[in-house]
């Protein structure tokens, strides 16, 4: 993965996959607006979508060059303060901003609107890489960790109060910062885990969710038997009989049975060998329960109608109505799916031209790629931003300074957490939350600051040569 | 610093995993055909919903008071409207005028509430007649699809306060509540309101799906999210159509109100307030707008305003027949008692109160008091439940009588099925203490002994007085009066409280002299118009003095004299003494009510009533 210092130069992979993205981004949102516009479309004008995106690029490539002149210490010096005057401005928009669809995230100047909590994922990601490179700073520690997750919750939280629940789930990718910087891997082997408990008890029965998680628990203390043969041959039997039982309504019976028997075996477990194992098991056990009897009272409880619809969408579509709160996604689907794995062509989706997906130059853009370009469409478009997230993280590896490290990371999981979750939620998979695909999607901001972000990770890499 | 360098490996595995994982989804639904790719975009998914017919609504003796008619609405997707169809044979067969088209088709794009895809409201409530005639040419205009609706409609002009209209659901409503959608209707008052969730039924869903001709391929998901629409129940009142149109005859001409009440069920005869109008005026058709628009802006005759149960009136005598019984439980006189009257009631003239009474003969006993409706009998009864602790702690005294009031359902919601019910008002010493803050020695008996002859603060709805009336005839319990008793369906079963008695505490010894006055009321007593030969009915007149004009005329009433059939009470604003026309007015309803008809002997109080008016027309 490194280099020597010599060959060191600009990252021309990275550059020209983002005036790829531009370029693409370009032609899906001229392609949904083809149908609706006359003749003579005007490209640079104020009054049409296309015309107020073209200047959107325009911009966006000046800020992004512009960012090649300035000396990349000025980011590292001044971090805390941008890190600051983000803050302000999202107190402030809660204030002085417009309200459009329900959330007050807009400042609005001239007939341009701008979103400062695009320019806070900027901001924060400077601040975390800024604080996190100073030489006593160690996430393992507490005060490092606790002063780390306080600069992420405080745009996280203000976002909140929009409400813009979709843009504030955005900052949860600096987690993949903190794993890079020693962050112990438990956590997350925890947390991936209570959240699946949490996602399947919401569509299958807690019962059910339970009982696979006591399986599992049984299963880590089987192994710890030195006769392994016997003792997971056991394992496989109790398995099937639990099964069966289970299939044969007597459910309660069936989980009290594996409650007791973990029960038992983590006993005897600690009796003989140590605690070690206990500390971490019991408590997640009882989180795990706590977990899977909860989700339905906190999905009922917790959340907004639309909020709920919204989870049912991705959890459970066969419940929803198809002309109700499904609607969005469904037609997008349908979009993609009837692109096939050629597409129709460039400016030859129905769909497409009719408006049939709705949001189709923001949250469903993808839904256009899909139809008109297909498979191999959508296969190129997921693999360009694979590569343009493995050169971020190549950029991050080489890099001569943990400042820069940081900032990188931080830019390749907000990059990848927009582009996955944005494709997953047009194809189904991932809730809908509102977050527009980088550097292709309409929206201003959006544009500018993810230009900003990687313009600025370009111009620290170069810093490579002059060691 | 890096010795995490080896998670690079597990961040980047990581990713390429969530990105193994949109292709794999991308190719389910682009390359092995799933339904997306099989539904493609060859069809489009369209919800069709079925409105529920509405319950319907009857009398006590099965007459239909309310039921539905069809009507239609025209939807239209803007994109399948091909821009070149005859908007002027299609505004002729509407009877719209021809520029609407272009103003009705054309909606706020930007907005989330309309797309050029998704169907809307072009036109609605189109009658059937008129909408068969549009039929006949649908297939001229493809885009436009018709949508049947149920309306409210009634084949009589009466008991249009109680029964209540509909209205279309507000965007409030639609974000609040589950199930009502944006052009629903439901019920704004009456019971059409109160009984709003029994009435409803439950709407029906198809999803269909539709190729791009608009014809129907098939079920989405086959089927398995269809329901089928479930009509409302329909209710079965209490009401008698004869009597309520009847009462509605006579109460013509006049402001006021009358509810009768069967005492053995408490089940809503007839409820009357007049003026009144036309209930099919405030039907969803096409001329409601203004109907509704005359009808609000009459401010002289309020005909919106239901006097029955909204409007609260000091009931006059009528109250003494009741304080007689609750003097008499609480041992604060007796029945044979004479109390002498001089056809005056002075009280210490320095304290200034000195009322005169009309003249009668001597009261000899509480019966005689009742018949003649002495007011110096009841002063001094008032006085003395007052003072009963004491003459220095008459607060105590009213608290007590304001709570043995509450037993008989005065000054406390009665919880009859309509929720516009107004409880009245029953004075209590912390009134008066307020009223009389600047009095130093406080306030004593005699600054309310108005109370005893049922004027000053103490404020009935007519349903409490018709439900006094049904106390007294069932000699103690009452049954909370209700407008509906029953179902259509026969395991709905209406609310507990309407089948229990609710008993006021005074033993049934007591109600034989107050009974015997009453009936000799209509003997030899001032209500001498209200006698029927054969009906028994016992009754009491009220003269409400009223300092802003003519008094009112009250009267309540049961009949016969043994097992009642019939409680009833009649209150006709500024009509002057009670006897002379509520009490002819109820005794010709309970007449009409147990005979069916009305006899030779009272078509004279039949002429006199219908030749009264006493409410000037509004000015057109």
């Amino acid at each position: 993965m490194t280099r020597s210092t010599r060959s060191s130069s600009l990252d021309w992979i990275t550059v020209s996959l983002y005036f790829s993205f531009l370029v693409i981004g370009w032609l899906m949102l001229y392609a949904s607006q083809e149908a609706s516009i006359s003749e003579n479309v005007k490209f640079i004008s104020f009054d049409s979508l296309i015309g107020r995106h073209t200047i959107w690029v325009v911009l966006a490539t000046i800020i992004f060059l512009f960012s090649f002149l300035l000396d990349w210490r000025l980011w590292y010096t001044f971090a805390i303060p941008i890190y600051g005057l983000t803050i302000v401005l999202l107190v402030g928009v809660l204030i002085f901003g417009v309200q459009i669809k329900g959330a007050t995230s807009w400042y609005q100047l001239a007939g341009f609107s701008f979103q400062p909590s695009e320019l806070a994922k900027f901001g924060t990601c400077l601040a975390l890489a800024n604080y996190l490179s100073f030489f006593d700073s160690d996430i393992r520690e507490r005060r490092t960790f606790v002063v780390s997750v306080l600069l992420l919750l405080a745009p996280m939280f203000l976002i909140l109060l929009q409400p813009d629940a979709g843009s504030a789930a955005v900052f949860t990718s600096f987690l993949i910062l903190f794993y890079r910087n020693g962050m112990s891997t438990n956590y997350f082997v925890i947390g991936f885990a209570l959240v699946a408990v949490l996602i399947l008890s919401l569509i299958y029965s807690p019962f059910l969710v339970l009982l696979l998680v006591l399986f599992v628990g049984i299963l880590i203390l089987v192994m710890r038997y030195k006769q392994q043969l016997y003792a997971l041959g056991a394992y496989g039997l109790w398995l099937i009989l639990s099964a069966i039982l289970y299939a044969s309504n007597y459910k309660k019976e069936i989980l009290i049975a594996n409650i007791v028997a973990f029960i038992v075996l983590l006993v005897v477990h600690t009796i003989r060998e140590n605690q070690k194992l206990v500390i971490v098991l019991f408590p997640f056990m009882l989180l795990a329960t706590a977990f899977s009897f909860g989700s339905k009272f906190a999905f009922e409880h917790g959340l907004e109608k639309h909020q709920q619809e919204r989870i049912n969408v991705w959890l459970r579509p066969d419940k929803c109505d198809p002309r109700g709160s499904l609607y969005n996604v469904l037609q997008s689907q349908r979009a993609i799916g009837s692109g096939g794995i050629q597409g129709s062509g460039f400016l030859k989706g129905n769909m497409t031209r009719l408006n049939y997906v709705p949001e189709q130059t923001t949250d469903f853009i993808f839904s256009i790629i899909g139809e008109e370009q297909g498979f191999i469409g959508v296969f190129s478009v997921i693999g360009m931003f694979l590569l343009l997230i493995f050169r971020i993280l190549i950029i991050a590896e080489r890099a001569k300074n943990s400042f820069i490290q940081n900032y990188a990371y931080g830019v390749a999981g907000i990059i990848f957490i927009h582009f996955f979750v944005n494709i997953g939620m047009s194809m189904g998979v991932m809730p809908v939350i509102g977050i527009p695909l980088p550097f292709i999607s309409k929206g201003g901001t959006a544009l500018v600051v993810f230009s900003l972000m990687l313009g600025v990770l370009l111009k620290m890499d170069l810093a490579r040569q002059t060691r | 610093m890096n010795q995490f360098s080896n998670r690079f490996t597990v961040i980047y595995g990581f990713i390429i995993l969530c990105a193994l994982g949109l292709v794999l989804q991308a190719a389910r639904i682009q390359v092995f055909g799933s339904k997306f790719k099989n539904s493609a975009s060859k069809y489009a998914i369209d919800k069709q919903t079925q409105y529920p017919s509405r319950g319907l609504i009857y009398d006590r003796n099965g007459q239909l008071l309310v039921y539905n008619i069809p009507v239609y609405d025209l939807k239209v997707t803007y994109n399948k409207v091909p821009k070149e169809i005859d908007t002027t044979l299609f505004c002729k067969l509407l009877n719209i005028r021809k520029d609407s088209f272009s103003i009705l088709i054309t909606k706020d794009w930007r907005s989330a509430q309309f797309s050029k895809s998704v169907p809307f409201t072009f036109y609605s409530k189109i009658s059937p007649e008129r909408f068969a005639k549009f039929q006949e040419h649908l297939h001229l205009f493809p885009g436009f699809y018709p949508v049947l609706r149920y309306i409210r409609s009634y084949p009589h002009q009466n008991a249009a306060h109680a029964l209540g209209y509909l209205g279309e659901v507000n965007q409030k409503v639609i974000d609040n509540n589950t199930g009502y959608s944006s052009g629903d209707f439901m019920g704004v008052s009456g019971l059409e309101k109160t009984y709003e969730n029994k009435l409803k039924g439950q709407k029906g869903y198809n999803y269909l799906l539709k190729d791009n001709l608009g014809r129907e391929v098939g079920a989405y998901s086959e089927g398995g999210l269809d329901s089928v629409a479930q009509s409302g129940l329909d209710l079965i009142t209490g009401l008698d159509l004869e009597l309520q149109k009847y009462g509605e005859s006579l109460m013509n001409g006049k402001r006021g109100s009358v509810v009768a009440i069967e005492p053995s069920s408490g089940e809503i005869l007839s409820i009357i307030s007049a003026p009144s109008y036309d209930p099919n005026l405030l039907a969803l058709n096409q001329n409601r707008g203004s109907s509704f628009k005359r009808l609000f802006q009459d401010s002289i005759n309020r005909p919106f305003l239901d006097r029955s149960v909204m409007a609260k009136y000091p009931p006059g005598s009528i109250f003494k027949p009741i304080f007689s019984l609750i003097a008499l439980q609480d041992e604060i006189t007796y029945a044979s008692r004479t109390i002498y009257c001089d056809g005056e009631y002075t009280v210490n003239k320095k304290r200034g109160f000195s009322q005169g009474c009309h003249g009668h003969p001597t009261p000899y006993n509480i019966s005689i008091a009742l018949e003649h409706s002495c007011n110096s009998y009841y002063y001094q009864l008032l006085r003395e439940y007052v003072e009963q602790y004491g003459y220095s702690q008459p607060g105590k005294g009213l608290d007590r009588l304001k709570s043995r009031l509450a037993d008989f359902g005065l000054g406390i919601p009665l919880g009859i099925d309509s929720y516009l019910e107004n409880k009245g008002n029953v004075p209590g010493s912390k009134y008066f203490d307020r009223l009389y803050a600047n009095v130093r020695s406080g306030w004593r008996s005699t600054y309310i002994l108005s109370l005893g002859i049922g004027q000053g603060e103490l404020q009935l709805t007519t349903v409490q007085m018709a439900n006094l009336a049904a106390i007294i005839a069932n000699r103690g319990h009452y049954f909370i009066p209700h407008l509906v008793k029953s179902y259509s369906a026969s395991d709905s079963l209406i609310a507990k409280k309407y089948n229990t008695p609710n008993y006021v505490n005074v033993d049934s010894v007591h109600f034989k002299p107050v009974i015997k006055g009453m009936y000799d009321v209509i003997r030899s007593g001032t209500a001498q118009m209200a006698y029927v030969p054969g009906l028994d009915i016992c009754g009491k007149t009220g003269t409400s003095q009223n300092p802003h004009g003519e008094d009112h005329s009250v009267f309540f009433a049961f009949a016969p004299k043994e097992n009642p059939k019939i409680a009833i009470a009649v209150y006709v604003e500024n009509a002057g003494f009670g006897g002379t026309i509520a009490a002819p007015i109820a005794s010709l309803m309970i007449e009409k009510y147990l005979n069916r008809e009305i006899g030779l002997s009272s078509k004279w109080k039949e002429d006199f009533i219908y030749s009264k008016n006493l409410i000037e027309t509004p000015d057109q």
